[in-house]
């Protein structure tokens, strides 16, 4: 597999704030990769190096490039949808795509008019008379039209009702992805691109916690739901994280083989909100 | 490169309308004078019948009223179009960033240098050609009616008002006046558009308050006026004009009218251009204008507060 992002020891200071703190990871080409992380834990900021918006310390290397100082060429190949990064309000939609067709080559607006043709977004209405949900599909499709080979999401549907929020998703793998096409997506709503991730990084203070395919997740960690006396056997398996629901401990093990814990309850692989618990908590415990 | 430039321009113009609107509504309201005479007559009341046609006036001062008209009308316009600038600039890159919409321009494959250079080049070349596009409308649409109303007091309108004043100098004087203007006032053109790149708030006082501050303050410290004197000198004494008493005269109203008129007299005929561009002032306002603008252009790239 191919890195289409490889970092090295990078951070970025603002300050005495280490919002990444000497961070190393490759993003492999054709993955879908969740970047999960509590508010202020350096996802955006991480994102913002990988774009090239911001400076960071180590060696950062997108598509080849170096972000920073060959944003330009990078942006030929890169796009993304940021909840900050919105569409200004007095542009009007083929306004927008008469710009976007004159400075990006890899633009086909022929594309963009059919998906549009799709939604009910008229061709001159003014981003401003839009709502929410529509200014997010005319951003996406825009981003559909154009043939980059990383996209960069940052929390994407924020603030969309559940239809939107399905819709763009089921487009973002229907219209764009493919093989060749590379997608990094933060979101606090894990429970929605669980199931179209293939790959999981998780950050916290800044540093990477977790950074796994979500193939190897069921090997590695296992949840265990079980009464008090069994969870009190099960602890000498150190769990990395323990909850109470219901009444039942739920243990969370790292690296404990499931043969192990059999008979001592309900043994299944924690869903990703749970995991990122157990691993941001556990390390804090 | 350059379809990236055309792109950038047209996007000014479709965000700021004023650059269009703006003069648009000048010449309606000129024109509109002129229907009602406001223009044509204000101040020369002696002056018989016909108006801008003015048959009862000698060749020589009716070519001197005509050229009046013209100059006041292209006076108006670059007054309008510098104060337009000003917004114009202190607005280009404050805007994307108060709508947050940076970050999508930023996604966009344009470089930070190419889009401040384009606010520059709407500022210095996009504005002023607007403007001058009018300027020439609303003269003809004057004149027109001139035309008209001498026509039906039994007139030669070609005889007494389109053979009769140097109409091509005068538009040629009014292009380079409007391009010059920008070029002369640079320097404050790059404050601006550095102001606009870096205030979080209000970028007109960020901008106004510093030229009145520093000068106030140069004066208590150090009991001179250097900051003042250029600011006055580049304000107000632009070396593109033979002297201002001969401008003067053009604008001179009652009985002396017709006495001091000079059929020669163009705005072009007032203008030293070769003297203009080897002043060293221009120059020096350029670099200052350069300064500016990679200064705009840093801090686009480097600030990072979205």
């Amino acid at each position: 597999m191919t890195s289409v992002i490889s970092a090295r020891n990078v951070s970025k200071h603002y300050g005495d704030v280490r919002a990444v703190d000497d961070v190393s990871f490759d993003i492999g080409k054709g993955s879908i990769t969740g970047l999960i992380g509590p508010n202020g834990a350096g996802k955006t900021t991480l994102l913002k190096a990988v774009l090239g918006l911001t400076d960071c310390r180590g060696s950062l290397s997108v598509l080849g490039l170096d972000p920073f100082r060959q944003r330009k060429e990078l942006m030929q190949n890169i796009c993304f949808i940021a909840d900050v990064a919105v569409l200004p309000r007095w542009i009007r939609v083929n306004q927008l795509l008469d710009f976007v067709s004159a400075v990006h080559n890899h633009f086909s607006r022929a594309k963009a008019e059919e998906l549009l043709a799709r939604t009910k977004i008229p061709a001159r209405a003014k981003v401003r008379e839009l709502s929410k949900g529509m200014v997010t599909q005319l951003h996406l499709s825009i981003i559909t039209a154009i043939d980059a080979k990383l996209l960069v999401l940052d929390e994407p549907t924020l603030g969309l009702d559940i239809i939107f929020r399905k819709e763009f998703y089921s487009n973002l793998l229907g219209d764009y992805y493919d093989e060749g096409r590379t997608i990094i997506i933060t979101t606090h709503q894990v429970e929605e691109i669980e199931n179209l991730m293939t790959d999981v990084m998780f950050i916290d203070n800044g540093r990477i916690v977790l950074d796994a395919s979500m193939d190897t997740l069921p090997g590695r960690y296992v949840e265990l739901l079980a009464s008090s006396e069994n969870a009190e056997r099960a602890r000498q398996f150190k769990p990395i994280f323990e909850r109470e629901v219901f009444g039942k401990q739920v243990l969370t093990f790292e690296g404990v083989n499931r043969d192990q814990l059999d008979g001592l309850g309900e043994v299944r692989t924690p869903d990703i909100a749970d995991l990122f618990v157990a691993k941001v908590k556990g390390a804090a415990a | 490169m350059i379809e990236t430039q055309f792109a950038l321009l047209q996007r000014e113009l479709w965000e700021h309308r004023g650059i269009y609107v703006a003069p648009i509504v000048i010449a309606i309201l000129m024109t509109l004078g002129a229907l009602t005479g406001q223009v044509s007559v204000n101040g020369i009341q002696h002056v018989d019948v016909g108006i801008v046609g003015a048959s009862n006036l000698p060749e020589n001062a009716r070519a001197a009223m005509i050229s009046g008209i013209m100059i006041g009308l292209s006076t108006t316009f670059v007054f309008a179009m510098w104060i337009l600038t000003i917004f114009y600039a202190l607005d280009s890159l404050y805007a994307e960033r108060k709508d947050r919409s940076i970050l999508f321009w930023r996604s966009i494959p344009v470089t930070d240098s190419e889009t401040v250079i384009s606010k520059l080049l709407t500022a210095a070349l996009v504005i002023p050609l607007v403007s001058f596009a009018l300027v020439l409308i609303t003269h003809l649409a004057v004149f027109l009616i001139g035309s008209v109303w001498v026509g039906v007091r039994g007139g030669n309108p070609w005889h007494l008002i389109w053979a009769s004043a140097p109409f091509f100098d005068n538009w040629t004087a009014t292009l380079i006046f409007m391009f010059a203007l920008p070029l002369w006032l640079s320097p404050f053109i790059g404050w601006f558009l550095f102001v606009s790149a870096f205030t979080k708030r209000s970028p007109f006082l960020t901008a106004f308050l510093p030229l009145a501050v520093l000068p106030l303050l140069e004066k208590m410290i150090f009991d001179t006026a250097v900051f003042a004197e250029a600011f006055f000198v580049r304000s107000v004494k632009m070396p593109l004009f033979i002297d201002l008493q001969t401008m003067e005269r053009l604008f001179e109203e009652g009985e002396h009218f017709a006495m001091v008129a000079d059929a020669e007299l163009s705005l072009l005929g007032l203008m030293d251009i070769g003297g203009f561009l080897l002043s060293p002032g221009l120059w020096i306002g350029i670099v200052v204008c350069a300064l500016f603008t990679a200064a705009a252009i840093y801090v686009r790239r480097y600030r990072d507060d979205s």
